[in-house]
């Protein structure tokens, strides 16, 4: 089966700029995909290409199989994109901008453009001009034209910028449902890690131009071996008890009772063991769980170093 | 695929007809029309000798000025205003071909400018009507000029009048398409127009640009109004060949920037 969205090899540079270095990733149908990446890591260039705003030097996109500048109307048919902050004609109301979204389409009813201001909550402002819209109203009209002539494939740059949280979980939640029932595939750029996090199944990190790292959410956050977080029940150790353990790389006090230990070569077991044989009583030992964001900091961080030091990036 | 054309140029007339802009340019034309009825007399005596004089005179001084700017004004916001607020990235986002927005953009260009000349016309015309009438032209000596061969001669300068228009409009969807903002690119397009105009003859190069064109036909109508001997050709040629080429070359310019530029900021 075709890959709902994939870049292969794409390839892209401003002048001297490198804005996107051989990017290859492949989103499969029905998944929820999340792309990261910091500013100007490429990002945003990277999801102009879809509807061919940016052309790459190199490379191909693909949707599901249609290649994008070889038959871009077939390929468009199956997406819906909003790329960056959506822009409307604010003198004009919100419902008049989604009949003309509607109307090159070419397919779509004054029934289906109801149905989609309903879902995103903007029936009772559908008749007023979008110059008297929020920031976060004028979001949840992007993300509804982008629906609009029902694709199998939605793009959607930042969706819930501007929104409250309130609004956000909503939009999401909905997202999900229209997944679940209609085997939509999403690809979400997002700077909210948690937002991927929990709403994601795969996800997809862009550092430099480059794909720096990608997998599904719950391998990528699975529970780290190396670092444990312990409590101590009476008696916490000083410090430099651990200084003379070998196989401990790094202990960092968090709390007066809780420590993070880092380990160098064993596993939690083994600080189990050796912490009871010191005679310390524990009141909980568990491996650390990491959250998107450490995972996304982490990855960017060497990257950037990496790059500050001049060494080429792998 | 079918062609997205009609549609792109349905969604660039319903947005036109929901702003002010457009509408103001013809209530302007209007006032215009009202402010030259009160001292065309004075200022022309091809306009106080009947009504095709005063036809021509009229709408000759409304396209040398405010027609020329408001034709200006629409199609110098045609691009740059959706590139300058970003929808132009919406609008390309959907089964549609670069060339077809630029041909809708186009079209609705050219919708505009005729718009202004009709109203332009029918205001003219009307007015004429209040003071003279469109019989045949006639001297001391009898008739020069019947209703009839007034009447092919008005229809054949009213066409002619229309090529240098168009190359107003592609000059001015040029000039939107290269700069990205629609205040920006509205001022460009006003004051080059009025530069080039001023200083062509200084610089000898009258007979290349297009702008000469745009008071030709109505200058010629006067004279025969006048009762006065006129021809169109051979200079009529060189007005199909210069407005042509100028629509040719801006069209195929900007279309190719147009199509070839990233649209990324």
């Amino acid at each position: 089966m075709n890959a709902a969205l994939s870049y292969e090899g794409i390839s892209k540079r401003f002048g001297r700029i490198k804005a996107v270095d051989e990017l290859s990733l492949s989103v499969e149908p029905g998944q929820m995909a999340g792309f990261l990446g910091p500013n100007g890591a490429g990002k945003s260039t990277s999801l102009f290409m879809i509807p061919r705003l940016v052309r790459p030097d190199a490379g191909a996109i693909r949707i599901f199989g249609e290649d994008v500048w070889r038959d871009y109307k077939r390929a468009i048919r199956s997406v819906g994109v909003m790329v960056e902050t959506p822009a409307f004609y604010e003198y004009l109301s919100g419902r008049r901008n989604l009949e003309l979204a509607a109307r090159v389409l070419g397919n779509v009813s004054a029934q289906e453009i109801s149905e989609v201001l309903e879902r995103i909550g903007l029936a009772g402002r559908q008749s007023d001009r979008v110059v008297t819209y929020s920031m976060g109203m004028k979001q949840r009209l992007g993300v509804g034209r982008a629906m609009l002539g029902r694709p199998r494939l939605l793009v959607l740059d930042e969706p819930t910028n501007g929104m409250d949280p309130e609004g956000t979980r909503e939009l999401l939640s909905f997202l999900r449902e229209k997944m679940n029932q209609d085997g939509l595939t999403l690809f979400v750029s997002s700077h909210l890690m948690s937002e991927i996090e929990e709403y994601c199944d795969t996800v997809f990190v862009i550092n430099g131009g480059r794909l720096v790292a990608s997998g599904r959410v719950r391998d990528i956050l699975k529970p780290h071996e190396q670092i444990v977080r312990v409590v101590f029940q009476n008696r916490a150790p000083a410090l430099p008890v651990f200084s003379s353990w070998q196989e401990i790389q790094k202990v960092e006090q968090v709390m007066p009772d809780t420590f993070e230990i880092t380990l160098a070569s064993r596993d939690s077991a083994w600080l189990n063991q050796k912490l009871l044989e010191e005679g310390f009583a524990i009141s909980s030992l568990t491996p650390k769980q990491r959250s998107l964001k450490e995972f996304f900091l982490s990855i960017t961080a060497d990257r950037t170093e990496s790059r500050e030091r001049g060494a080429p990036e792998p | 695929m079918n062609s997205q054309i009609l549609p792109l140029l349905k969604n660039e007339l319903a947005k036109a007809v929901r702003r002010k802009l457009p509408w103001f340019g013809l209530a302007m034309i209007a006032f215009l029309c009202l402010l030259i009825h009160m001292v065309a007399e004075q200022l022309s005596a091809a306009a106080a000798s009947n009504g095709w004089g005063y036809l021509a005179f009229s709408m000759q001084l409304v396209f040398t000025d405010l027609g020329l700017i408001f034709v200006l004004v629409f199609s110098g916001m045609l691009l740059a205003e959706e590139t300058g607020t970003g929808t132009i990235r919406a609008a390309l986002a959907a089964p549609v071909y670069r060339w077809e927005l630029y041909l809708a953009k186009t079209i609705a260009g050219l919708v505009y400018m005729t718009a202004l000349w009709i109203a332009a016309l029918i205001i003219s015309v009307a007015l004429a009507k209040t003071r003279y009438g469109f019989g045949a032209v006639s001297d001391s000596f009898g008739v020069v000029y019947d209703r009839a061969t007034m009447l092919k001669a008005f229809l054949a300068g009213s066409a002619l009048s229309m090529a240098p228009l168009s190359a107003l409009v592609l000059y001015g969807l040029f000039i939107s398409t290269v700069v990205r903002s629609a205040g920006a690119a509205v001022a460009v397009c006003i004051s080059s127009i009025y530069l080039i105009d001023f200083t062509k003859h200084l610089v000898h190069l009258d007979a290349w640009i297009f702008t000469k064109y745009i008071n030709y036909p109505w200058v010629v109508l006067q004279q025969a109004a006048q009762g006065v001997d006129y021809q169109w050709s051979p200079e009529v040629w060189r007005l199909f060949g210069l407005c042509g080429a100028y629509c040719v070359l801006m069209f195929a310019g900007g279309l190719t920037i147009f199509v070839r530029e990233d649209l990324n900021d």
